[in-house]
C-alpha cells in the first residue's frame, strides 16, 4: 500500500497531504486537518450530515477519495464561519430553534450555503429538495426550512443594504 | 410561538411562570451552527487502536469454536478480545437499582442468542486493518432453533440460561394488576369489546452513530469520551464488569448527537476500557451506521390484547389487558419498560375493574431497550385506539367518550394511587375549543378537580 | 484492504489499469463503490477513477444527444437542451448526491435505483463501451441486462431527441422527494392523427434490472391514444415484470400498483 501526497485548497489554504489509498475526505478534514464541525453519520451517502462544498458544489465527504479531487477548493463549516460573529445563515439556524443535538447542523447549513448561493429566492419547496439529503431526527424539519428561509431574506436585505 | 395559557388551575400554581412560555437562546446553539460542538468523535488520541466487532451471523446457535489464526496474521491486527478476556462477564444493565439476574454477557461464552450479537472483538492499528481481519475470524455454530413470536415463546422451550423465556417478577410470570373484579365487570356490561394492538421494533436511528474512545492515563485511571446518554450508569456498570474500583474510571460526555433514548445501554464502553486497559493504548469503538441499525436496541415490539366491557352510555366498566413486551434476546431496560406499560394501564381513565397481566419476554431478535416513553407509547397507540373502537361501535363522539371516562382529581387508579393533578379534561376541551368543536354542555363544564353529580 | 486509487487521463489508460492492477473495478461518482468500501470489503483492492479520463460532458447537436459516461447528474440538470429530463433527474435521490453521481454509473446501480437508465431505455439510447479490441455499440436495454466483461469501460451513452411532448416519465416514491422507486415508468410515445405509431416503455424497481414493456408498447401500437386504451394496454404491464419485496415496497404491491403507474405516466395524470 502506497501513500500519495494530495493538494487541496481548505478554506481558502493550500493543503498537503500525505493520505492512504481511498482516504475520504471526511477522514483527511477530521483527522489530518482538524475539522471537525463535519460530521461522519453513516459513510454511506444516506445522511447528509458530512456534507462540504468541493469546488462550490456540495458533497458528501465520506464518498470522496481524495486522490480523486487533487486540487479541488473545498469550503467546510469552519470556513463558513466569520472571523467575528455569525454567517447569516448561522445566525438564522441560531435565532429560528433550527439545532437540536446539532449533529446534522454543519451539513445542513453547507446545503443552504449552496442553495442561496445558487438562488437567492428559494421557494419552501426549493428549500426542502435541497436539503432532501440530508437527515435530522430531532427537528422535525420545519424550523431547519424555516431558518434557510429566514437566511435567505437576511443575505438578500443585507446585499441591498450594501448595494444602497 | 403562542403564549402559554396560564389561566388554567391559577390557584393551584404557587410561583409565576417566567421562563416557560417564553424563548430562550439555547446554550448549545452557538456551537452546534458553528460545528464547534464537541462529540466525543472530536477528540482524538494518538496512537488510537480502532475496535471492530465480529458479530453473529445466526440468530441462535452454540459457538462451537472461533478461528482467529487468519486475523491476526492482518497486517496490523494487535489483539482479539473474548469473553475470556472479560472480568465479570455476566451483567445487567439495571442491577445497579436491584434487578437481576445477570442475563446478558458482555461477549457470549458458548452460544449467541440473536444476530449480530457481538462475538469478539479486533483491535488494530487502523479502521481498516481492524475491519479485514474481522472478516477474517471463523466463528463455527451450531443452529438452534430461534424462536420471534412473543406468545410462542412464552410456551417454547428455555433458551435463556436462567430457565425461562420471561422475566421474573417477584415470582410470576408477568407483571401484574389486579383492582376490582373484571369478569363481574363484563358480565355486567352491555357490551364486550375485545381488539388486539401490535407494534414493530422501532430504531431511533441518531445520526451520530453509537461509539466511545477509551484512553489510560498516566494516573492509570481510564478516560472514556462517550456518547451514552446515561454517564452514571455507564460508569457504574463499567466498574461491575471490569473489576476495578468506580474511581479508576472517568466518563466525559453529555454531548449527544441524537440518543432518543438508544444511547442508555452499557454496550461500547466496558470493551473499548478493556482493550485500553489490556493494551494500555487509546481505543476507539464505533457504531457503523449498519451497525447502528441492526443491533442498537431499538424501541421494543409490543402485541396488546384489551378487552373492555362497556355499557351503553359510554362508561368503561371493565378493562382487562394482556400485554406482552418483546425484550429481545437480553432484558436490558425491558424489565422496567414492561412495569411502566402495567402502571400505565388502564390509561388515564377511571375504571372500577382492571386487570393487568404484563409479560417481559425474551425472543431471539435484537435486545429492544430504551425510546421515548418506551413502555407507555405503544400503550397508548393501543389504548386511544381501542377508545375510539368502542366510540365508533356506540356512535358516540370519541372526545365526548373519552370526557365521560377520563380520571378525576380524587379517583383511585387501578395500581392504587390516587389521582392527583389531573388535567384530561381540560387539555381535551382546549383541543375541542382549538379545533372549533362544540362539545355537549354537560361535557363543557366538566372539570379535573371535582366528579360532578 | 485498498491498495490504489489510480487516476487515469485517458480511456485506454484506464483500461490499461484495469487489466494491469490487481482487484482493480470502475470508480465514476461512488455513490455506490465506495460505502461498499467504507463499510470493509474483499471484493476489489483497486480503484480506477474515471473523474480526470475525459469522460464528462453533453453534446446535443441536430436531434442527437450524446452523454459522457462520467457526466454527473447535476450537470444533465443544468443542460437546458435536456429539459425534458429534469423532472426525471429531479427524482433521483437528493441534488448533493447528483452532484457526484454519473451517467455512466446510473447504469450500474441495483434496483430500485437507477431511475436515469430507465429514461434511457425508453429513449433508445446506445452505450459505447471500450474494450481490449476496440469498441463496440449497443443498446443501453443489453448493457443493462448482459453487463459489460471486466476490463470493458462504458464511455458515453446517446440517444435521439425525443420529439416535443414525447418523452413520458412518473416515479411512485414513499416521500416526496429522494426515494427510491416502487415502480418508475418512462416513455417515448408517438402519435400520428390520434393513434399510437410507436411506442417504447421502460420499467424501474420491478425487475432485477430496468426492463423493457414490450407487452405495453405491443398493445398500444397502432390503438387510439385515449383513456380506455390505454388503461387496457396499461394492464399489460404486468407480462413484463418481476418484481420483489424490498425495503420499500412488497412485490405485490408493486405488481398493483405498476399498471396504475404505467398509465398515470402515459397519460400524464
Amino acid at each position: 500500500m502506497k501513500h500519495s501526497v494530495v493538494s487541496l485548497t481548505i478554506n481558502g489554504a493550500e493543503r498537503q497531504m500525505l493520505v492512504a489509498p481511498g482516504s475520504t475526505l471526511i477522514d483527511v478534514l477530521r483527522e489530518s486537518q482538524g475539522l471537525t464541525g463535519t460530521r461522519r453519520g453513516c459513510e454511506q451517502g444516506a445522511c447528509g450530515t458530512c456534507t462540504v462544498l468541493v469546488d462550490g458544489k456540495t458533497a458528501m465527504s465520506c464518498m470522496l477519495p481524495v486522490e480523486t479531487i487533487e486540487g479541488a477548493h473545498v469550503e467546510t463549516i469552519e470556513g463558513l464561519t466569520p472571523p467575528q460573529g455569525l454567517h447569516p445563515i448561522q445566525e438564522a439556524f441560531l435565532q429560528g430553534f433550527a439545532t437540536q443535538c446539532g449533529f446534522c447542523t454543519s451539513g445542513m447549513i453547507m446545503v443552504a450555503a449552496a442553495l442561496l448561493a445558487k438562488n437567492p429566492n428559494p421557494s419552501r419547496e426549493d428549500v426542502v429538495r435541497a436539503i432532501s439529503g440530508n437527515i435530522c431526527r430531532c427537528t422535525g424539519y420545519e424550523a431547519i426550512i424555516d431558518a434557510i428561509l429566514d437566511a435567505a431574506v437576511r443575505i438578500r436585505s443585507a446585499a441591498h443594504a450594501e448595494a444602497a | 410561538m403562542e403564549k402559554i395559557d396560564t389561566s388554567f388551575f391559577a390557584k393551584e400554581r404557587e410561583a409565576e411562570l417566567s421562563v416557560v412560555g417564553e424563548s430562550v437562546q439555547r446554550a448549545d446553539a452557538r456551537g452546534h451552527v458553528t460545528g464547534r460542538t464537541q462529540f466525543y468523535e472530536d477528540v482524538t488520541f494518538p496512537n488510537t487502536l480502532h475496535l471492530k466487532m465480529v458479530r453473529s451471523t445466526r440468530h441462535h446457535a452454540l459457538i462451537k469454536g472461533i478461528d482467529t489464526e487468519a486475523a491476526m496474521k492482518v497486517p496490523g491486527v494487535v489483539r482479539i478480545l473474548t469473553h475470556k478476556d472479560v472480568p465479570n462477564n455476566w451483567y445487567t444493565i439495571l442491577k445497579l437499582i436491584g434487578v437481576g439476574p445477570d442475563d446478558e454477557p458482555v461477549l457470549p461464552e458458548d452460544r449467541v442468542l440473536f444476530m449480530g450479537e457481538q462475538i469478539c472483538a479486533v483491535l488494530a492499528e487502523t479502521p481498516q486493518a481492524a475491519l479485514e481481519a474481522a472478516r477474517r475470524v471463523v466463528v463455527d455454530y451450531e443452529d438452534l432453533p430461534p424462536v420471534f413470536d412473543v406468545e410462542a415463546a412464552m410456551t417454547s422451550t428455555p433458551f435463556k440460561k436462567d430457565g425461562t423465556n420471561y422475566f421474573v417478577y417477584e415470582g410470576h410470570n408477568c407483571r401484574r394488576i389486579r383492582f376490582g373484579d373484571v369478569e363481574k365487570g363484563f358480565a355486567e356490561a352491555d357490551h364486550v369489546i375485545e381488539h388486539r394492538y401490535e407494534s414493530s421494533p422501532i430504531e431511533h436511528a441518531p445520526t451520530e452513530t453509537t461509539g466511545c474512545t477509551a484512553k489510560p492515563e498516566g494516573n492509570g485511571r481510564i478516560t472514556i469520551y462517550s456518547n451514552t446518554q446515561a454517564l452514571y450508569f455507564t460508569l457504574d456498570n463499567m466498574a461491575l464488569i471490569l473489576g476495578v474500583p468506580f474511581n479508576k474510571l472517568r466518563l466525559v460526555g453529555g454531548t449527544v448527537g441524537g440518543g432518543f433514548g438508544g444511547k442508555v445501554d452499557v454496550i461500547v464502553e466496558p470493551i473499548a476500557a478493556l482493550g485500553a486497559m489490556l493494551t494500555n493504548r487509546p481505543v476507539k469503538y464505533a457504531y457503523s451506521r449498519a451497525e447502528e441499525m441492526q443491533v442498537s436496541s431499538p424501541r421494543a415490539a409490543e402485541r396488546i390484547y384489551i378487552k373492555d366491557g362497556v355499557m351503553k352510555d359510554g362508561r368503561i366498566i371493565a378493562r382487562k389487558i394482556t400485554l406482552y413486551v418483546d425484550a429481545g434476546a437480553y432484558c436490558r431496560h425491558s424489565t422496567y419498560g414492561t412495569t411502566k406499560a402495567a402502571a400505565h394501564m388502564p390509561g388515564p381513565y377511571t375504571i372500577p375493574n382492571v386487570h393487568v397481566d404484563a409479560y417481559c419476554v425474551y425472543t431471539n431478535r435484537t435486545p429492544s431497550s430504551a425510546m421515548r416513553g418506551f413502555g407507555v407509547t405503544i400503550g397508548d397507540f393501543a389504548l386511544e385506539s381501542q377508545m375510539d373502537q368502542i366510540a365508533r361501535f356506540l356512535d358516540m363522539d370519541p372526545m365526548e367518550l373519552r370526557l365521560l371516562n377520563a380520571y378525576r382529581d380524587g379517583d383511585m387508579k387501578a395500581h392504587r394511587k390516587k389521582v392527583d393533578g389531573a388535567a384530561l379534561v381540560e387539555v381535551i376541551q382546549a383541543a375541542a375549543r382549538q379545533t372549533g368543536k362544540q362539545l355537549a354542555p354537560r361535557f363543557a363544564k366538566m372539570s379535573s378537580m371535582t366528579r360532578e353529580g | 484492504m485498498l491498495q490504489t486509487v489510480a487516476m487515469p487521463g485517458s480511456v485506454p489508460e484506464a483500461q490499461r489499469f484495469l487489466s494491469n492492477l490487481e482487484g482493480a473495478i470502475i470508480l465514476a461518482g461512488g455513490t455506490v463503490v465506495m460505502p461498499v468500501l467504507n463499510y470493509g470489503t474483499d471484493a476489489f483492492t483497486s480503484l480506477v477513477s474515471l473523474r480526470k479520463a475525459g469522460l464528462s460532458g453533453i453534446s446535443v447537436e441536430t436531434g442527437k444527444t450524446t452523454i459522457g459516461a462520467a457526466t454527473t447528474l447535476t450537470e444533465l440538470e443544468d443542460e437546458k437542451a435536456l429539459a425534458f429530463l429534469h423532472p426525471a433527474l429531479d427524482t433521483i435521490a437528493s441534488p448533493t448526491i447528483r452532484n457526484m453521481a454519473t451517467a455512466g454509473g446510473n447504469l450500474f446501480v441495483k434496483q430500485p435505483y437507477g431511475d436515469l437508465t430507465v429514461c434511457l431505455i425508453a429513449l433508445g439510447a446506445a452505450a459505447t463501451i471500450a474494450g481490449a479490441k476496440g469498441e463496440r455499440i449497443e443498446p443501453v436495454e443489453q448493457t443493462v441486462s448482459s453487463g459489460v466483461k471486466a476490463g470493458e469501460i462504458v464511455t458515453q451513452v446517446s440517444f435521439a431527441m425525443p420529439a416535443k411532448d414525447a418523452f413520458k416519465f412518473t416515479k411512485a416514491t414513499r416521500k416526496a422527494f429522494n426515494s427510491a422507486a416502487i415502480v418508475t415508468v418512462a416513455a417515448v410515445v408517438v402519435l400520428e392523427g390520434g393513434v399510437v405509431s410507436s411506442a417504447r416503455i421502460a420499467l424501474g424497481g420491478v425487475a432485477k434490472t430496468p426492463v423493457r414493456a414490450t407487452s405495453v408498447e405491443k398493445a398500444l401500437t397502432g390503438k387510439l391514444f385515449d383513456r380506455a386504451h390505454v388503461e387496457a394496454a396499461a394492464k399489460e404491464a404486468l407480462k413484463d415484470i418481476d418484481p420483489a419485496d424490498d425495503a420499500y415496497a412488497s412485490a405485490w404491491y408493486r405488481a398493483r400498483v405498476t399498471p396504475v403507474h404505467v398509465r398515470r405516466a402515459l397519460l400524464g395524470e
